[in-house]
């Protein structure tokens, strides 16, 4: 708690981020977290020390709740104490390697920095169980070294290591620009070495978030589509589903519901984008046609098929021999008892005709009485009005066909 | 009809539920030789076991219908097709005649139609349903008005319809069954199938580009 020192010394277990050592002493001082952190980071911008410091305290102090610093539990391991030597071995000789490829590396800078990397190793080996998971975790919020990134360690560790080596190149390079001349070549040595290693520490990370965020994306469209194709799944088929087995015993429901799903999935895949936008009023012969079709089929459970050769535009004519039709084949529907209805409707350049034809059980047109308003008044007299003409061919027994002839000379531009 | 030997009928598609329904309705009717529900395996029996005719599916994964057709009349040109599909989208009908099928009818037929259609084809005739008719006749008639496309070799054996096939195909549009188209025109049912023939041959062997232009553009029945 700030603003009262506490004791004992002890790196923090819950207020850390990396080894808990300025959340230790910002409780042993009484200070905020937040200020040691500050005087921190400032401190290792001076050449390192905040950084070497950091890693003393680091392996030195022992973490709460344990009883051994890090360095005592790898101390007092003989297997540990030589893999610290020979990275402490390894180290050097990289540093006196650069120092004879003529980097001149050595300096407080460079010191500074190994001795880090040592602690860093320190910590690597001895850091407690409990230590080893809280560090998990922080690395892997890191994305560019943590597990997330989907590397296997060794390839993170050399990755670090490279850049690492880079970057200090680099920053050695550029913090020896003198006055002497030619030194900007150094500069710039130093400058490129830098955004290489930069680049080689982060480039896992950023590619990562490319590819991610376009995966992202991609996966927003798909489960968009599936939810899409669900709630249509839903919506009809599913719905058309339970009001079949609720009419399972009224088969003339049953194959109604089935035509008229199979007619809405039909529709649904040949042009999934209009589906569902209400449909304009039909423009066309062709598209009046096939809306009648559709509504002979609901209303009367009989399969109505259309079969349509060329198409046109919808004028006061061709919409008279579409209600005549339509009166036709609602006819058929309700008298023929015929399963099934065929329309067939030819646009040529000088007349469309169109036929409707059942194979019901037909009628005798001379007993038809005269007042039946649907066969002389919907179709043979609305023809006439418009210049065509209806025949109705039928007789008990062969079923009915309805021929609509409209003649188009008059009307066409 | 004398039926000396029943013809001899191999099923290929790829849904179980469709095979069975097909299956009950044909019964006795034909002798079913095999059947098959995906492309490679129909390709394979069909070769071997050499049916009268094939009932295809026209949509099956691994290239459909098609794919078999192409593959089987390559080596065996002997063994005849009739199409079958739920879609009735013109560019699966034309696309499938073209191919070599010598009918074409929606899976929604009924038993005693198929069968028909069936012994059809098995005599080497042409099955067009009422809705491949309505296809020919508006696909051979949009060539009136398209005297400014470039025509490609006018072959006008092949690339114009006569009078009386269009009447027989209007026929076969408004529903009527061969018997009645006979007795309709006054022909011989004999001169029925041999004009439907002459169409199927016009309509797989005319390289009039509008035929496959007009099928692609006309997406939607």
């Amino acid at each position: 708690m700030p603003g009262r020192p506490e004791r004992p010394l002890r790196r923090s277990a819950d207020d850390c981020v990396l080894g808990g050592v300025c959340g230790g002493i910002a409780r042993r001082l009484g200070v905020s977290t937040k200020k040691v952190r500050v005087v921190a980071v400032i401190s290792a911008l001076f050449f390192g020390v905040g950084l070497v410091a950091y890693m003393a305290y680091w392996v030195l102090v022992i973490r709460q709740g344990e009883e051994k610093s890090i360095l005592s539990r790898t101390g007092s391991d003989k297997r540990e104490k030589e893999i610290l030597a020979v990275g402490a071995v390894a180290m050097f000789s990289l540093l006196v390697a650069l120092e004879i490829l003529g980097l001149d590396v050595f300096g407080f800078v460079t010191l500074f920095f190994t001795f880090s990397a040592l602690g860093a190793l320190v910590v690597w080996r001895g850091a407690s169980v409990g230590e080893r998971a809280q560090l998990h975790r922080t690395t892997d919020a890191v994305a560019t070294i943590g597990s997330s990134s989907g590397e296997g360690w060794t390839g993170i560790t050399l990755r670090t290591v490279i850049s690492v080596v880079f970057i200090l190149i680099g920053v050695i390079n550029l913090s020896r620009v003198s006055r002497r001349p030619g030194a900007a070549s150094g500069v710039v040595i130093g400058a490129i070495t830098l955004v290489v290693g930069l680049i080689v520490l982060f480039a896992p990370w950023w590619i990562g978030t490319v590819r991610g965020l376009s995966k992202e994306r991609h996966a927003r469209v798909r489960a968009q589509e599936r939810a899409d194709m669900a709630a249509h799944v839903h919506d009809s088929v599913l719905q058309t589903l339970s009001l079949i087995q609720r009419a399972a015993d009224n088969p003339v429901e049953v194959a109604r519901l089935v035509r008229m799903q199979e007619r809405d999935l039909r529709s649904w895949l040949v042009d999934p984008e209009s589906f569902g936008v209400p449909s304009n009023q039909p423009t066309t012969l062709a598209e009046s046609a096939f809306e009648i079709e559709h509504e002979v089929e609901d209303t009367y459970a009989v399969a109505v098929e259309v079969v349509i050769v060329g198409d046109c535009e919808l004028s006061p004519p061709v919409l008279a021999l579409l209600g005549a039709g339509r009166e036709a084949a609602v006819n058929a529907a309700k008298w023929s008892e015929a399963p099934s209805v065929k329309i067939y409707i030819e646009v040529e350049p000088e007349r469309i005709s169109m036929f409707v034809r059942d194979l019901g059980k037909g009628f005798d047109l001379a007993n038809v009485p005269e007042d039946r308003q649907g066969i002389s008044g919907s179709i043979v007299e609305r023809m006439a009005r418009h210049g065509g003409r209806a025949t109705i061919t039928s007789s008990p027994g062969t079923g009915t066909e309805v021929e609509l002839i409209l003649p188009l000379t008059t009307h066409t531009p | 009809m004398t039926q000396v030997a029943l013809p001899r009928v191999f099923l290929v598609d790829d849904h179980a539920l469709i095979r069975s329904g097909i299956k009950a309705e044909l019964g006795n009717q034909v002798e079913l030789v095999g059947e098959a529900d995906e492309v490679e395996a129909a390709i394979e029996m069909i070769s071997e076991r050499l049916p009268d005719v094939v009932l295809l599916d026209v949509h099956m994964p691994d290239g459909g219908g098609r794919a078999v057709l192409e593959a089987v009349i390559a080596v065996q040109p002997g063994v005849k097709f009739l199409a079958l599909s739920v879609s009735d989208a013109a560019e699966d009908v034309i696309a499938i005649i073209r191919a070599g099928a010598r009918g074409y009818v929606t899976k929604n037929i009924e038993g005693p139609e198929l069968v028909e259609a069936i012994y059809r084809i098995a005599a080497g005739d042409a099955v067009f349903s009422s809705r491949l008719a309505g296809f020919v006749l508006d696909a051979f008639a949009s060539q009136h008005g398209e005297a400014e496309v470039s025509p490609p070799p006018f072959d006008p054996e092949l690339d114009q319809l006569t009078v009386r096939e269009r009447e027989v195909l209007r026929l076969i549009a408004r529903g009527y069954a061969y018997k009645e188209i006979a007795t309709e025109l006054n022909i011989a049912i004999k001169t029925v199938e041999s004009h439907v023939s002459a169409v199927l041959r016009k309509l797989q062997l005319s390289n009039r580009h509008q035929l496959t232009k007009w099928a692609t553009e006309r997406r939607l029945l």
